[in-house]
């Protein structure tokens, strides 16, 4: 397996009316060829600033990736390329769809001009052949009637085929890497149902690898290899996705998977997570879950680093050291 | 002995009528299209759908927020649709609404606790030097410190928020809660505290609830019985267990089967549906399901014939061949 992508020691800072926010701080993984990575937790965890730090999509001079932050693609230093070497990767090597499809696509240009606009922008294509490519797309993501569809404005599409139209602009110039932040949340359940699919489907038929960042920990088994759950701008856990959901390491990957509602569970309420997830401006020393953990004890003052949990598994949590202290 | 049905819809209609332009005539929304659902008191009845379905819209014409347009809202006997002026008041702090977003219902500009203390003024449900005693028992009662009362809104997490929505709610003294997507917009930990926090104030206040949502996992830790919605109609209705476990219309075997499972390795999805759900404006004929249904028998009676609801198995059913579905269900 080859490395694509090596995040190391990213640290994304926000000014803000109540002081510095360390949105992300210190989160360092790997995506391998092909892969496919959930980066999974609750708002504020920091997991949709990972993901635009890596293309560098940090509004500044508020928000700023930390000096020592790392993010190495294909043997390159995303954080040193000149704007224009980040334009030739953004869209074409990395892409990025997100959450809500209205918000990202030019409502006065038609599908058809956005997609071609992408081919224009990365390759040395003809008009002719830019707009072909875009009918492939339209079809490749499961639209019906392309031919005439290339011609609609994003209004008159559904929030389902928007989220489409998203996949085939981020897809059209074959990227390596696909971030997808959330892309199927705004959509009803039997519409995510399709994206999920056409999304398992399109990574196979074009072997990219895929950064999936959700919140919702059924979404991320059924479609990840490995997970990554962040919490406190740091990533706590990470796991083969069988193994994560088998036996979590982390207090907080276990409390999310007790408090997440199950068809096949219980007909009253999951177990809950006391408190709630602090500020950015004010994590709390030690370990930051450790004043909502039902484990802690004095060694919680101190952060624990990501220890070895099993194979190819690391938690952040000193429990490793002591599994004893886990009965409850 | 007061009749065990506290809240009783028949065969309510609300239509919308949708612009469309200068030169073509308005369009007809059929948001809620001949629907009728009894609550028994103390009960917790499941509104599930998705967008277009009209469970939202339904929920808002039981508290009258929106006047149907035909059919009848019978609460604890009282035929509500005729109520006027002060009896029209009087049922109101009967029925109060929880809505998504606390955020969008909650004044950015008014602290919670005269937010929380106006039910209680409008109702006058307690002398004003009361009054903030009352908030800070009800702040209590749904878990915040009653220092709150002096915070606003922003300053509050979304869990909070929908503490203090909870609430403002309970402050009028209600028998029924419609709950619409109360806990959609949290955190799936902060979920399951709200969740928590509505099942015992239910237990503690004999509380009846209409809980409306999209999401089936979370209806099933809170509902008793479950009526699943589709354009405007319900498509099928039964006792939570029986939906979860023999669902008996293609619909609801298609909405458990696409729901995400914190498990890999649950076995695939069986059923996923084609095609965007018709808008309500452009219905179509006979079964409103027929041009996404997965079921193996569909016919031209489906596209003609709409089917009335029927008792199937554990369920009641609108779908001609429900008696049919051993095999695609989930």
């Amino acid at each position: 397996m080859t490395m694509l992508l090596a995040v190391r020691d990213l640290t994304t800072t926000f000014e803000t009316a109540d002081g510095v926010a360390r949105a992300v701080d210190g989160v360092s993984f790997d995506l391998a060829e092909g892969e496919t990575l959930a980066l999974v937790g609750e708002s504020g965890s920091g997991k949709t600033v990972t993901a635009l730090s890596i293309l560098r999509l940090i509004p500044e001079p508020a928000g700023r990736i930390a000096p020592g932050s790392r993010i190495e693609f294909a043997g390159r230093d995303l954080l040193s390329l000149s704007p224009r070497e980040l334009r030739e990767v953004r869209g074409a090597e990395i892409a990025m769809i997100f959450q809500e499809p209205m918000t990202s696509l030019n409502p006065v240009l038609t599908v058809g001009t956005q997609i071609a606009e992408t081919v224009l922008a990365h390759e040395a294509a003809s008009k002719r052949e830019a707009r072909e490519r875009a009918l492939d797309m339209l079809r490749l993501v499961g639209i019906a009637d392309a031919e005439s569809r290339l011609k609609s404005y994003p209004h008159e599409l559904s929030g389902g085929m928007r989220q489409r139209v998203m996949i085939a602009i981020a897809l059209v110039c074959r990227p390596r890497i696909l971030i997808a932040d959330e892309p199927t949340t705004a959509l009803d359940v039997t519409i995510q149902a399709q994206i999920l699919d056409l999304l398992t489907d399109l990574k196979r038929r074009l072997g990219m690898a895929m950064i999936l960042i959700t919140h919702n920990l059924g979404i991320a088994a059924g479609i990840a290899d490995r997970v990554a759950v962040m919490y406190g701008g740091r990533i706590v856990e990470v796991a083969p996705t069988v193994d994560l959901y088998r036996e979590p390491a982390h207090p907080y990957t276990d409390g999310l998977l007790r408090a997440a509602p199950r068809l096949d569970g219980p007909d009253r309420p999951t177990p809950s997570i006391p408190g709630s997830v602090p500020p950015a401006t004010d994590w709390p020393s030690g370990c930051r879950f450790h004043p909502r953990c039902q484990y802690a004890w004095e060694r919680c003052q101190s952060e624990p680093p990501l220890l070895e949990a099993g194979p190819a598994r690391t938690a952040r949590c000193w429990l490793v050291d002591e599994p004893a202290r886990r009965k409850p | 002995m007061s009749d065990p049905t506290l809240l009783r819809v028949e065969n309510l209609v609300k239509h919308f009528s949708v612009d469309r332009g200068m030169f073509r005539r308005p369009a007809t929304l059929r948001a809620v299209d001949g629907v009728s659902i009894a609550v028994g008191r103390g009960e917790t009845v499941g509104l599930v759908g998705e967008s277009g379905s009209g469970k939202s819209t339904l929920g808002r014409c039981i508290v009258r927020l929106i006047e149907p347009d035909s059919g009848r809202i019978i609460f604890d006997g009282i035929d509500v649709l005729g109520l006027r002026g002060r009896a029209l008041r009087a049922f109101r702090r009967r029925i109060q609404i929880v809505f998504q977003d606390p955020y969008g219902s909650l004044n950015p500009r008014m602290r919670i606790g005269p937010a929380v203390r106006e039910p209680i003024e409008i109702h006058r449900l307690a002398p004003r030097a009361a009054a903030d005693e009352r908030v800070a028992q009800l702040l209590q009662e749904v878990g915040l410190d009653p220092s709150y009362a002096r915070r606003y809104p922003h300053e509050l997490s979304g869990g909070q928020r929908q503490r203090v929505g909870i609430a403002r709610a309970l402050a009028a003294e209600p028998e029924l809660l419609v709950l619409d997507e109360p806990v959609s917009a949290l955190d799936v930990s902060v979920q399951a505290q709200v969740l928590h926090l509505l099942r015992s104030l239910q237990e503690r206040r004999g509380l009846t609830y209409l809980f409306i949502a999209h999401d089936l996992a979370v209806v099933r830790q809170m509902a008793a019985r479950v009526v699943v919605m589709y354009l405007g109609k319900i498509v099928e209705e039964a006792p939570a267990r029986a939906i979860y476990t023999d669902p008996r219309h293609p619909y609801t075997s298609s909405l458990l089967s696409a729901v995400p499972r914190p498990d890999p390795t649950a076995p695939g999805r069986r059923i996923v549906l084609t095609g965007d759900p018709p808008s309500p404006v452009t219905r179509p004929s006979g079964c409103v399901f027929h041009p996404r249904c997965p079921h193996p028998l569909k016919d031209d009676r489906c596209r003609t014939e709409v089917p009335a609801l029927r008792k199937v198995g554990g369920s009641q059913t609108a779908c001609h061949y429900a008696a049919e579905m051993d095999g695609i269900g989930v």
